[in-house]
């Protein structure tokens, strides 16, 4: 069946509502300079100001906005977002599809490589890596990247070897058609409803992983992480400023994750035939 | 007694026989089968002097050569030696006497006795073809097309020659009549010990009256030979073209035709216009009338080549043995029908050629050379309908796309021709080649649209060989019979060679020239369809016959399983077959020849 994922994701009601987060906040993270009133790195202002009509959300220990810190903060997360989803996916697709297509011993090294690396937490590692070297935005979606893509690897893996096998292919190869054409023209576009799902989930997950790291003070000191205003509010939980800093941004969060949680959801419902039909029912 | 040789024909600056060499022993009886314009009757006239053009060459008659003889000498062996039976019954005989003074006539005017000798010897001729005796004064208007034949017979034999040419004696009769003719002149010329020229393009009458039986095309001998050999195995295209065209009740395949029309040419094979396996040289130079396997064919090509040759081939999966050491040929432009049930190794076979699966063990010969490897010229060579139309094509393409896959990947013509020949194929598998059709994806087609796509893109190509696995299984009774045409039809004129797998051998039969049965991997029995179906040797094709379809209302019982033993050291019908006995469950058999079938079962090779 040929699935159009705009329409299916428009027609969920999951999928419309993430798609509505996902919107604002890209809105947020595109137009930041120009909705924020202050520069967000400016420290000009008063220190442990309550929120005011001058500062939406008062200012930190620094005396930069607060408010102006939390719309920039957004491009930041999302930038991680598509780092590590495209980054993972890339890595995924690569190592899962050549392993399906190549086959016999390089398949065989790359699943245990895959098993092995599976059970290495990856929030430890970095943690460690961190303690040497001080990540920034770039490093960490590196290491984000480098640490996660095992499970797309196995999708994508899985879902090459059955469509190898299908009958389409084999007319292809009774063609004349070389494993480039097979690749290009049969593999790859039948494999992007599960890049697709692979790119959400690493995206969730490394927006989710940046805002933890950062939260435990693992991030570069000048970028503007949701992740890092949260930690420097606990810093400050015994003035009573400190919520102002910590849930508007612990929401903002939330928002972003569950907008990607969301299209994810709604996707695997599209592809799922199963909880397709469950859908339908559910409607009647 | 006769003998031709190198005899030309010339009708102004038309060549209407070319270099035509024929011998004719005594008692010998020769037909010579072609289509009308071929110059048959050119042949017997110039035999007897009577043709109009200018003839060169020599025909000798018991050492004579009558090309260069005298009107007069050549007035002493016409009719006392050598007669003719005309084709043309009903202007051959004079409608201002009645058929007893036509007869008499020659004996009268080459002076072998008097009139009432004459017409004596009249009466007993027509006797002798059976003319009752109330007509022997009747005129040629008042008899039937029948008894004017029997009468022209009689004019033939009137002063007892040697040899009888007899032009198309049986066109245009209907069947019984034909039946008795043909059986008159058989019993006539047993009698008499004569010897017969047989021009007619009616192969009934060929096979029952020739031993003999040489092929004329445009003016050329193309293929010379024993008559039954020739019509159970017909080597030279045209000799199997013409055969596909005749309808007989032992044919059990469709009609079919032969493409274009004929003409005559000085150089090349006059038929290589028609010819599905003509190449170059045959445009450029005449072949020769060369011995070949026991008969004379004249083509480049030494007849009929031999497509696809599957030689010991083999292919396991772990133990299991889906097919086991298979020899099948298929040749140029014949269809052969792979028949078994699901399971047989029909399609592992298909995949197999294809190069899906590797073979395990075994050869296959392509146009007599082996395949090692498959590039992309094997590939437009050799082409594939698959069993499921819906699986075979990717969803995510267009019906454009999906019929333009096969150019793009051969790297075929630019866009815009690729598009075209799209179009094109479209229009011959009748699918419509309208912009929205062309935009469909598969899922919206209908199970016929989207197996007339397969085979669009099957055929887009041009493949000399299509292994077609069950093309019609997935498709209704009406659409199959539109398939069936359409590849039959493809064959006709392109000369396709066909490999239909199939389950169902009633389609079987109407569509291939020759049968394999297959059964666990092995071919149990083979053999030109006909035979094959009208008596099969194999129980196993036995029962398949029996459970073929029919439109009567009988219930077939199906066979039981005799025994639960099966341990494939046997026959693997042994514990289906109820005729078993002890050795079918111990011994493998092998394929073999039993006239002309090919069959592996102990009791039919065993009774023999």
């Amino acid at each position: 069946m040929h699935i159009n994922y705009w329409t299916e994701l428009t027609r969920n009601n999951f999928g419309k509502i993430g798609l509505a987060m996902l919107c604002l906040v890209l809105f947020i993270a595109l137009f930041a300079p120009f909705l924020a009133r202050y520069d967000p790195g400016e420290p000009s202002h008063a220190i442990f100001m309550s929120p005011s009509f001058e500062h939406w959300l008062g200012t930190n220990d620094i005396g930069q906005d607060i408010w102006s810190r939390l719309l920039c903060g957004a491009k930041n997360s999302l930038l991680v977002a598509l780092g590590v989803g495209v980054f993972t996916t890339l890595l995924s697709t690569v190592i899962g599809a050549s392993a399906a297509l190549v086959g016999g011993l390089y398949d065989r090294i790359v699943m245990r490589l895959i098993d092995a690396l599976i059970v290495i937490p990856a929030f430890i590692v970095i943690i460690l890596v961190a303690a040497y070297v001080l990540p920034n935005v770039w490093t960490l979606i590196f290491l984000i990247s480098i640490l996660t893509w095992q499970g797309g690897a196995r999708l994508v893996r899985a879902q090459t070897l059955s469509l190898k096998e299908r009958m389409s292919v084999y007319a292809a190869r009774t063609f004349g058609a070389n494993k480039r054409y097979i690749v290009i023209r049969h593999i790859i576009p039948n494999l992007s409803s599960i890049l697709f799902a692979v790119f959400i989930h690493s995206a969730t997950r490394g927006v989710f992983m940046e805002a933890g790291l950062a939260f435990l003070g693992i991030a570069d000191i000048s970028t503007v992480s949701w992740g890092l205003m949260m930690h420097h509010a606990l810093r400050f939980y015994y003035l009573d400023v400190w919520k102002w800093w910590l849930i508007p941004t612990g929401l903002a969060l939330s928002v972003t994750i569950m907008a990607f949680v969301f299209i994810g959801h709604a996707l695997e419902t599209a592809m799922d035939p199963r909880l397709r039909v469950m859908e339908q029912e559910d409607w009647q | 007694m006769i003998e031709l040789r190198e005899l030309e024909v010339m009708y102004g600056k038309r060549r209407v026989l070319h270099g035509i060499n024929l011998t004719l022993k005594r008692g010998e009886s020769l037909s010579i089968v072609g289509e009308s314009g071929g110059g048959k009757t050119t042949l017997g006239l110039s035999i007897i002097g009577l043709v109009e053009g200018t003839v060169r060459g020599e025909i000798l008659f018991e050492g004579k050569n009558l090309v260069a003889l005298a009107e007069k000498e050549l007035k002493a062996i016409r009719w006392n030696r050598i007669a003719m039976v005309f084709q043309n019954v009903e202007n051959a005989l004079n409608p201002l006497y009645t058929v007893l003074d036509q007869v008499s006539e020659p004996i009268v005017v080459h002076k072998l006795g008097d009139r009432n000798e004459a017409t004596r010897r009249a009466g007993e001729l027509l006797n002798r073809v059976n003319l009752p005796e109330g007509r022997f004064y009747a005129y040629p208007h008042q008899l039937s097309g029948g008894e004017k034949q029997r009468v022209l017979i009689a004019m033939a034999l009137a002063n007892d020659p040697d040899l009888i040419i007899m032009d198309e004696p049986t066109t245009a009769l209907d069947a019984l009549t034909k039946v008795e003719i043909i059986n008159l002149i058989h019993t006539v010329c047993k009698e008499r010990e004569l010897t017969i020229l047989l021009l007619t393009h009616d192969f009934y009458a060929a096979s029952t009256l020739s031993d003999r039986m040489a092929v004329l095309y445009a003016g050329r001998i193309v293929e010379f030979g024993s008559t039954p050999a020739l019509l159970s195995n017909p080597r030279h295209p045209y000799t199997r073209g013409l055969l596909r065209c005749y309808p007989s009740m032992t044919t059990t395949k469709d009609l079919q035709g032969i493409k274009g029309r004929m003409e005559f040419f000085d150089v090349g094979c006059p038929f290589h216009p028609r010819c599905t396996q003509s190449i170059g040289i045959c445009r450029e130079k005449a072949p020769r009338l060369e011995k070949n396997d026991g008969r004379f064919i004249a083509c480049h090509r030494g007849g009929i080549i031999p497509l696809l040759e599957l030689r010991d081939l083999s292919k396991s999966f772990d133990s299991l043995k889906a097919v086991d050491s298979i020899d099948l040929t298929l040749y140029e432009g014949e269809t052969l029908a792979l028949v078994g049930e699901s399971g047989s190794g029909k399609t592992t076979t298909a995949k197999l050629i294809m190069g899906i699966f590797g073979a395990t063990e075994g050869r296959i010969y392509l146009e007599g050379k082996q395949i090692l490897g498959r590039d992309k010229s094997f590939y437009q060579r050799v082409q594939m309908i698959f069993q499921n139309p819906m699986e075979s094509l990717s969803h995510r393409l267009s019906v454009l796309e999906a019929v333009r896959e096969p150019l793009d990947v051969q790297k075929l013509g630019n866009r815009e021709q690729r598009e075209s020949m799209v179009r094109q194929i479209l229009d011959e598998v009748e699918l419509p080649s309208s912009e929205t059709f062309l935009n469909k994806y598969p899922h919206q087609l209908s199970q016929g649209e989207a197996q007339r796509v397969g085979i669009a893109r099957a055929l887009i190509l041009n493949p000399k060989l299509l292994i077609a696995d069950e093309p019609t299984s997935a498709l209704d009774a009406s659409t199959q019979a539109k398939v069936v045409k359409l590849l039959l039809n493809l064959q006709e004129k392109r000369g396709i060679g066909m490999l239909f797998i199939t389950h169902n051998l009633a389609l079987a039969r109407k569509i291939s020239d020759r049968l394999a049965v297959m059964l666990k991997g092995i071919i149990v029995e083979e053999g030109p369809s006909n035979e094959i179906v009208s008596s099969p040797l194999h129980p196993y094709t036995e029962d398949l016959l029996k459970a073929a379809p029919t439109l009567s209302s009988r219930v077939h019982a199906v066979p039981e399983r005799t025994s639960e033993r099966n341990d494939g050291t046997g026959c693997p019908y042994a514990n289906r077959c109820n005729k078993v006995t002890e050795v079918c469950f111990n011994e493998k058999q092998r394929l073999s020849s039993l006239s002309t079938h090919k069959v592996a079962c102990m009791l039919c090779t065993a009774t023999d």
